[in-house]
């Protein structure tokens, strides 16, 4: 029973997911040893040039969570989604409880020598919880605005918790996911004409009563990057140098001289890509973003193929996760969106952010391996 | 109909999959081309952002001239100053200071300055703790060596290098040679296309200021990659992104030789122990290249020019400026004074050129000379003296007599012939013209007609409203000596570069021809001699044998009226006359003309004259050193390159 199970599992073992994720993750500590290979000759900061060898450390764990996550049955997950739901929003409480940190934002639960961050984890839940609502609550008529509002406060909770630490960009993130799992479900279209009548208030209230102040200046000079060039837009405009310095072919690895003599802020958290686009240039970026636009396809195929509603969702869920993080991101280092701190799924360096990446494919395969 | 949808129904779903899937790929689709427009279109002008970035210039220091004298000994030079720099917020003033205060050996007094000064920057809030703050200018060697020994365990103390302007001998010859100080705001508006920059130092007065563009130099650049931080992180990376020419060698400045000898400065120092302020020129009869130029009192330019640090150069400043004694007038060119009766051989000549006395003639002075209603008074009873008596025992009574013949613009043409009332040219410090007062002169200063005759009585023998500078003087006694060619006076004797080879040469400068008749200068010559070598003379009491001085002694009154700021008690300084003696050496084949002056010294016989005397003595001596010295080894301090030129 055992034997057909395993010999089950290897036949239907996901080897395009597998080998797309494992690229990406050699690639992404490839480059974030030349993100923060400027730092090998600096006495004073030479720590942070080991930084791709505990992202190593990272994978490697974040692979056996991973693992963990795609050998239990999802239904099993699928029974305990509420509760670790629950859990999720204890710790997004408690972080607020705790306070801020120096920086000014509260977004850390350290315990013991690590500190973890539980807006990340937060993402898993919140698709899982919310891939539980649709798979419970089946229709084949198209639904009222109203019917949606039980799942749409699944994520609405959370984001409002991390808009309070303050985090923007999660709580973006949290919102474009759910509302990409929302979107499997059928709308009326009177309804859905009202809910996009909805937004413009809630953009004006957000941006009333919703956003810092550091957060609008981010997007007005994302609006108007000339305007202000050594302040907020100045991160925008080195991230935009250094990609366009790369050229077709790139300056090479290591080459990169806007990242190598530190013009390039945040190179390891939130632009990584733009070291990879200075080193590799436009042909590096297209391969890249072919393998990051493969796996996000692929986690809708997957989907496509899954045996029941719960599975779908959860699969469309960490494909959309994966698709937003990386739009955002990939979006702000090039211009074409503000600057967010959302991180580059399996680039940016991050020990919270790369465990639940790899968990979340742990369940996509999950869902890919019980067809 | 709800009845027969199952919860693993994804009936509902399926509709969105390829709505997904397209969204995902035109989402990529606009990534891909916003990346080509940055990578591919506009790539040329992020490429040329980027090497502005990383290229950067940094400045190749340059080092200012040496000034030698005429000997090659240096005057002026350039050495780093050590100073220790301290960061308040920095240091612990638990663990290292003690030790720091150890290692710099200061002791309990000081240490507790510093200390408090230390913690009076750190408990108050603002940038400036986090920054350097200069504690000690110049420490010896031994301290920085120490410091740098224990650089790890002193963070928060830094040892800085400045380069400073020194001068070896201190306050001799300061006023020629000047002193340096930081550009202001205004020449630094002025200087800009220069390339002054705010910080950088520049000559002040003397031949610092004067030859301030060849003593200078010019920096140089070099181009560098270079990071964020202003620091190249890995060598070799970018460096193909430097255009030529990459670099531009700095240019030392000039060094400048002087014809000052500062060997007869120090003698000329030395024989004004005795007096508060005066000044001493000596010239070089057949070139007009000054010898030695002292303006007592001095400064100490070193001070000035930082080397104590820029509190020092504030007190010194506070100090010399109150002083009534003038240290930082230049009293050989910026100041002038009444002649007295060194200027009796022009009021001679010009009596002589317009053929108004015959120097045979006797007049009989009794004291003193009766002239309208007043009468003017003669230093003696002199009774009979014609011309040259009268020259060799100061008689006033003959120039009141010659006075009331002449005219006074006759008096002031011959005067300027021989450069009185005209800047003599020298080029350094601002020079004052002193006065030459004519007719036209009295009508413009009383408004109209005030001219009376004993005006021309008293310009006769120098006093009144002519008025002459310490190097005038010595350059008409010159002219005196040399058959009447007036030269232009010479500080720089050739420019060099630094290393060595002579840039630019200053053969001497003829300023005029004076018109006289030889037989006329013979006598007058011989009445000078007669001044110190016979025993009527005014100067002969203290003459000494060997010296072959000729020349002519001066008392002149000075007008009664106390100086600001003089302490009463010691008005009655303020009050006496000055005392002059000028001439030249040796009498029978002049060398050198000479011109003493002590303020407010008294008589010119018996205080100026032992002086000239002595100076001349000294320089007598010098030159009979440097002839022994040169058929041996070449004379110390001098470069051995001049050596073989000099032979």
């Amino acid at each position: 029973m055992v034997f057909a199970r395993t010999a089950r599992a290897r036949e239907q073992f996901d080897w395009p997911l597998f080998l797309a994720v494992v690229c990406i993750a050699i690639i992404g500590v490839v480059n974030l040893y030349s993100a923060t290979s400027p730092y090998i000759d600096d006495p004073r900061r030479s720590g942070l040039a080991d930084m791709y060898v505990q992202q190593v450390y990272w994978l490697v764990i974040g692979g056996l969570f991973g693992t963990l996550a795609a050998v239990i049955d999802y239904r099993t997950i699928e029974r305990f989604a509420y509760v670790l739901y629950g859990i999720g929003i204890a710790t997004l409480v408690l972080v607020l409880v705790l306070g801020p940190d120096v920086r000014g934002s509260a977004r850390w639960i350290n315990v013991g020598p690590l500190a973890f961050q539980p807006s990340e984890f937060m993402k898993l839940f919140i698709v899982i919880a919310t891939a539980r609502k649709l798979a419970d609550d089946p229709r084949t008529e198209p639904r009222t605005l109203l019917e949606m509002l039980p799942a749409a406060m699944l994520f609405a909770l959370p984001a409002v918790l991390v808009m309070a630490q303050p985090d923007f960009g999660t709580s973006m993130i949290y919102t474009s996911c759910a509302l990409s799992m929302l979107a499997l479900a059928r709308v009326r279209r009177s309804s859905l004409a009202l809910g996009l009548a909805g937004l413009i208030p809630t953009a004006w209230g957000m941006w009333h009563f919703g956003l810092r102040d550091y957060q609008k200046s981010r997007i007005l000079s994302f609006l108007n990057p000339e305007a202000d060039r050594t302040g907020t837009g100045w991160h925008a405009l080195q991230s935009r140098t250094a990609i366009g310095n790369g050229g077709l072919w790139g300056e090479g690895f290591r080459e990169g001289t806007q990242n190598q003599f530190g013009f390039l802020p945040d190179q390891f958290s939130d632009f990584p890509f733009s070291v990879f686009a200075e080193d590799w240039g436009f042909v590096g970026c297209i391969a890249l973003l072919a393998l990051y636009a493969f796996v996000c396809a692929w986690a809708i195929n997957i989907a496509s193929l899954a045996k029941d509603r719960f599975g779908a969702a959860v699969a469309v869920g960490i494909g959309a996760t994966f698709f937003w993080h990386t739009v955002f991101n990939v979006g702000m280092t090039i211009g074409v969106l503000p600057v967010v701190g959302i991180t580059l799924p399996l680039f940016s360096y991050g020990g919270s952010s790369t465990l639940t990446t790899l968990v979340g494919f742990g369940l996509l395969m999950n869902v890919s391996l019980r067809r | 109909m709800k009845l027969f949808v199952q919860r693993s129904d994804v009936g509902e779903f399926r509709r969105r999959y390829h709505l997904m899937v397209l969204a995902i790929l035109v989402a990529f689709a606009i990534l891909t081309a916003r990346l080509a427009d940055l990578q591919i279109v506009e790539a040329p002008t992020h490429r040329a952002q980027a090497r502005r970035n990383i290229v950067g210039r940094v400045t190749l220091a340059t080092t200012r001239g040496v000034i030698r004298d005429t000997q090659g000994r240096v005057l002026a030079a350039n050495r780093p100053s050590y100073d220790i720099y301290v960061v308040p917020d920095v240091i612990d003033m638990k663990e290292t200071w003690p030790r720091a205060v150890q290692l710099m050996g200061l002791d309990a007094a000081e240490a507790k300055t510093y200390k408090e000064r230390i913690l009076d920057i750190r408990a108050r809030d603002g940038k400036r703790k986090l920054q350097q703050t200069l504690l000690k200018v110049d420490v010896s060697r031994d301290v920085v060596a120490a410091l740098e020994t224990h650089a790890a365990e002193l963070p928060g103390i830094d040892v800085v290098p400045t380069p400073v302007r020194y001068y070896p001998y201190g306050q001799v010859g300061a006023h020629l040679l000047g002193y340096m100080r930081e550009i202001d705001a205004e020449g630094l508006a002025r200087y800009d296309a220069e390339n002054y920059r705010a910080g950088d130092r520049m000559g002040a007065v003397g031949v610092e200021r004067r030859w301030e563009s060849y003593l200078r130099g010019q920096r140089g650049w070099q181009k560098v990659v270079r990071g964020q931080n202003r620091r190249a992180q890995r060598t070799g990376l970018g460096e193909q992104y430097l255009e030529e020419p990459r670099r531009l060698e700095p240019i030392p400045g000039r060094d400048i030789s002087l014809t000052i000898d500062v060997e007869l400065e120090k003698a000329i120092l030395r024989e004004l122990r005795g007096q508060l302020a005066g000044a001493v020129v000596v010239v070089d009869v057949r070139t007009g290249r000054l010898l030695a130029a002292v303006s007592k009192p001095g400064f100490d330019p070193n001070v000035l020019s930082g080397e104590q640090g820029k509190e020092a150069i504030r007190d010194a400043f506070r100090r010399l400026s109150r002083d009534p004694l003038k240290p930082l007038l230049d009293k050989t060119t910026s100041a002038v004074y009444p002649p007295g009766s060194t200027y009796k051989p022009f009021s001679a000549l010009a009596a002589l050129a317009d053929g108004l006395i015959d120097p045979g003639v006797e007049i009989d002075c009794r004291g003193g000379y009766e002239f309208g209603r007043r009468f003017f008074r003669c230093t003696g009873v002199h009774r009979k003296v014609n011309l040259r008596s009268a020259i060799v025992q100061s008689c006033n009574t003959y120039f009141y007599a010659l006075g009331e013949m002449i005219h006074i613009d006759q008096l002031a043409k011959v005067g300027m012939d021989f450069g009185f009332g005209a800047k003599t040219g020298i080029g350094i410090n601002p020079e004052a013209r002193g006065r030459m007062p004519t007719r036209a002169w009295y009508a413009r200063r009383y408004k109209g007609d005030g001219f009376r005759g004993g005006f021309t009585l008293l310009a006769a023998i120098g006093q009144g409203a002519t008025t002459v500078t310490v190097l005038q003087l010595a350059l008409a006694y010159a002219a005196l000596a040399n058959d009447g060619t007036l030269y232009q006076p010479q500080v720089v004797r050739s420019i060099e570069t630094s290393a060595g080879t002579t840039v630019q040469e200053f053969p001497p400068r003829v300023r005029s021809i004076i018109e006289s008749d030889p037989t006329q200068l013979a006598l007058l010559r011989s009445a000078l001699r007669g001044v110190v070598a016979e025993p009527k003379g005014t100067a002969y009491n203290d003459s000494i044998a060997d010296v072959g001085l000729a020349g002519k002694t001066g008392t002149a009154q000075v007008s009664h009226v106390t100086p600001r700021g003089v302490d009463p008690k010691r008005v009655w300084y303020f009050n006496r006359d000055h005392a002059w003696f000028a001439g030249y050496a040796p009498a029978s084949a002049p060398e050198i003309a000479i011109v003493v002056l002590i303020e407010h010294g008294g008589g010119g016989g018996k205080n100026a004259a032992p002086v000239a005397m002595k100076v001349v003595d000294a320089w007598q001596k010098l030159s009979k050193r440097r002839l022994t010295a040169r058929v041996g080894e070449p004379a110390r301090g001098e470069p051995a390159r001049n050596a073989g030129a000099s032979l």
